[in-house]
């Protein structure tokens, strides 16, 4: 569900900063990179039985 | 380097990234491989990289816009260098299929490297940012437009695979079939 959140939010950045204003587009960057950061370490601590 | 030539190039850099993600999903079609939660990381930041070539395009090139692909770059080169590190033991087949010889990830890492280089060589060249009004945009042509939503529409793209893959709860460790075409049958 996470992943489905990051690549909406991705696009939505992406929307914004193709027709969008460039401030909300540097904040909308900044909380996507944020959120993948945050989804990476938190299945960093998973076990790792293939690719996590 | 004049502000034409550098967002001509940033424009090429969209298309780049454009490849780059048709790539994923053409392998993802043709082989029936299916990414795994480290690999959508990794796609997410190489459509990262592409709202700095964006608002180069639209409010010419600015160091600042070049720091957003470059931060880009490194997440998704420290996301894909993990895991080249989780198969790098001898005898470990690695995740999913080798292309040339590199499994995708090893391809993802040297993508990600190769894009902080020519971000770095891009800002080499100070006459782009020679001064503009900030206020002022750029009309950008079909060349850049179409790049633009071609890779807008790649990222949209990602969200219906993902929602077909994962379905309405956690991503699996190792996919190998679509969660929600799953429940349909």
């Amino acid at each position: 569900m996470e992943f489905i959140a990051l690549f909406v939010a991705l696009t939505i950045a992406m929307l914004v900063a193709w027709l969008g204003t460039r401030p909300f587009a540097l904040l909308l960057f900044a909380a996507v990179l944020a959120a993948s950061i945050g989804t990476y370490l938190h299945h960093a601590t998973d076990v790792l039985k293939l690719s996590f | 380097m004049t502000r034409p030539l550098a967002v001509t190039l940033n424009a090429l850099g969209l298309y780049a990234i454009a490849f780059v993600l048709a790539a994923a999903f053409a392998a993802q079609l043709a082989l029936h491989e299916l990414p795994c939660p480290l690999c959508m990381l990794q796609r997410i930041q190489f459509a990262m990289l592409a709202i700095g070539p964006m608002l180069n395009i639209r409010y010419g090139p600015r160091s600042s816009h070049y720091a957003l692909s470059l931060l880009a770059a490194v997440v998704g080169a420290a996301f894909s260098m993990r895991q080249v590190l989780l198969h790098i033991t001898p005898g470990d087949p690695g995740y999913g299929s080798a292309i040339l010889g590199y499994h995708y990830y090893t391809w993802a890492f040297l993508g990600f490297s190769s894009a902080i280089v020519l971000l770095a060589l891009m800002l080499l060249f100070d006459r782009q940012f020679e001064t503009h009004d900030v206020r002022e945009q750029n009309r950008p042509g079909a060349f850049a437009r179409v790049a633009a939503w071609l890779v807008i529409g790649l990222a949209a793209l990602n969200i219906v695979s993902t929602a077909l893959e994962c379905g309405f709860g956690a991503c699996a460790d190792n996919p190998v079939e679509y969660e929600l075409l799953k429940l349909q049958r």
